[in-house]
């Protein structure tokens, strides 16, 4: 190739982008990243089980460089594929799904600070290299290593635009509440991330309570409400809660295992819930108009995020692709 | 000046796949209807079965339900399905 517009132009003739311009990935940059993650070429990272395809390790680092990955980054993004290639992540069916799903990626732990991740302000939206192109990186894992391409294996009906890239850190700093990673069997101090395939956030507001039930209570009318216009079964879901929601909850003395008793007994709905909005059909089937449904399995099933600015009484629930017919994974990041 | 850049797609190690012989003719022959499960599909089967009955004289029409739509069908039902002489795979919506 000439130069980097040449490049740029074959990569998008060849199909192997996300439709955005890409970094050319050269031998020594690739090679820079399979060093920073200590992996030789032909490793494997994982096997799509599905297909029976492997993800190699010089593949994904090619990926990386062609998403804007520093080699810094090579360890976060082995450790997503790690993830999602767990049997619990069903990666064929959530990639290949109508429903659109991304992998929505939370970062802990060390390896936050060290590589300079967003936590805070627009933690869900763009500015910050590392969660943008980590998120990125896996996109184009998905699209050019397991063929994860719209019209063809991901049958999409909408998508969503985090399947450009999903990927966010924790506040661990700033907020007292054990981290996600922690809560999930990851040692203090150990790096990790946890992955699920999701819908778009939903953004909810409340700033006109101090109260930790109304505030919650606010959370939990969001899920009821994609409880019954999207998908009504019970698995993963994620509050992102920013720093003025949750100073009020802490204040209160809620702890993370607190929103979640209080969630899983809120988030519910029956089946007559539907007349409202457009489902009647449905009240009368199954266990009839009364039948109750649960967001939460169980409450450990709320996965709880500190992150977002200081400002504004904003919070964000991210439902679960379907139910549990997906787990979120979480697996530590060998740096 | 040149850049030397890499092949980020996956490379496939094997590079033939035999395909199976297609059936001469379906009469007399025993058809697998593998059926994802999602609503609608066992009525779009029902309807192909009977076709398949009426207007090919296929002797044995077999239907496997897969018990979750977006994971693979067990392996026992695979092997049950191997067994037939051609089989539909199909979804529903």
């Amino acid at each position: 190739m000439t130069d980097a517009f040449a490049v740029n132009e074959f990569y998008h003739a060849k199909g192997w982008t996300d439709g955005l311009p890409i970094v050319p990935p050269t031998e020594e940059r690739v090679s820079e990243c399979l060093d920073a993650a200590g992996f030789a070429p032909g490793d494997i990272i994982g096997i799509e089980q599905v297909r029976q395809r492997p993800i190699i390790a010089e593949k994904a680092a090619i990926n990386a460089v062609l998403a804007g990955c520093l080699p810094a980054y090579m360890p976060v993004v082995v450790a997503v594929l790690d993830a999602m290639c767990d049997a619990q992540y069903n990666l064929h069916g959530t990639s290949a799904s109508t429903g659109g799903a991304a992998p929505f990626i939370v970062v802990n732990g060390p390896v936050r600070t060290l590589i300079g991740m967003n936590a805070t302000h627009n933690v869900l939206g763009n500015g910050n290299r590392a969660n943008a192109t980590i998120g990125r990186a896996i996109r184009l894992v998905l699209i050019n290593v397991l063929g994860v391409i719209p019209g063809e294996m991901d049958r999409s009906t909408l998508g969503h635009p985090g399947k450009f890239t999903f990927c966010i850190a924790e506040d661990e700093e700033d907020s007292p509440w054990t981290p996600l990673a922690q809560e999930r069997e990851i040692p203090e101090g150990q790096s990790a991330v946890t992955v699920m395939a999701a819908g778009a956030p939903r953004q909810i507001m409340n700033e006109w309570t101090a109260d930790p039930e109304q505030i919650l209570e606010t959370f939990a009318a969001e899920m009821r409400h994609n409880m019954l216009t999207y998908s009504v079964w019970a698995g993963n879901y994620v509050l992102v809660i920013p720093k003025q929601l949750r100073d009020l909850l802490v204040a209160a003395g809620w702890q993370k295992r607190d929103i979640r008793e209080y969630i899983f007994r809120s988030a519910r709905v029956i089946r007559s819930d539907w007349a409202k909005i457009g489902k009647a059909n449905i009240v009368d089937r199954s266990g009839g108009p009364m039948q109750e449904f649960t967001a939460l399995k169980e409450p450990s099933d709320l996965l709880i995020v500190a992150a977002g600015g200081p400002a504004g009484g904003f919070g964000a629930v991210i439902p679960p692709w379907l139910g549990s017919k997906a787990r979120a994974v979480t697996k530590p990041i060998d740096l | 000046m040149t850049i030397r850049v890499l092949d980020p797609s996956f490379e496939e190690s094997i590079s033939t796949v035999v395909t199976p012989k297609r059936l001469k003719s379906l009469t007399g022959s025993s058809i697998g209807l593998l059926d994802n499960g999602k609503p609608n599909s066992r009525e779009f089967f029902d309807h192909i079965e009977q076709i398949l009955r009426s207007e090919y004289a296929v002797a044995n029409v077999l239907r496997f339900e897969k018990p979750d739509s977006s994971r693979p069908a067990p392996a026992d039902m695979i092997a049950a399905v191997s067994r037939c002489d051609a089989v539909i795979s199909g979804v529903g919506d």
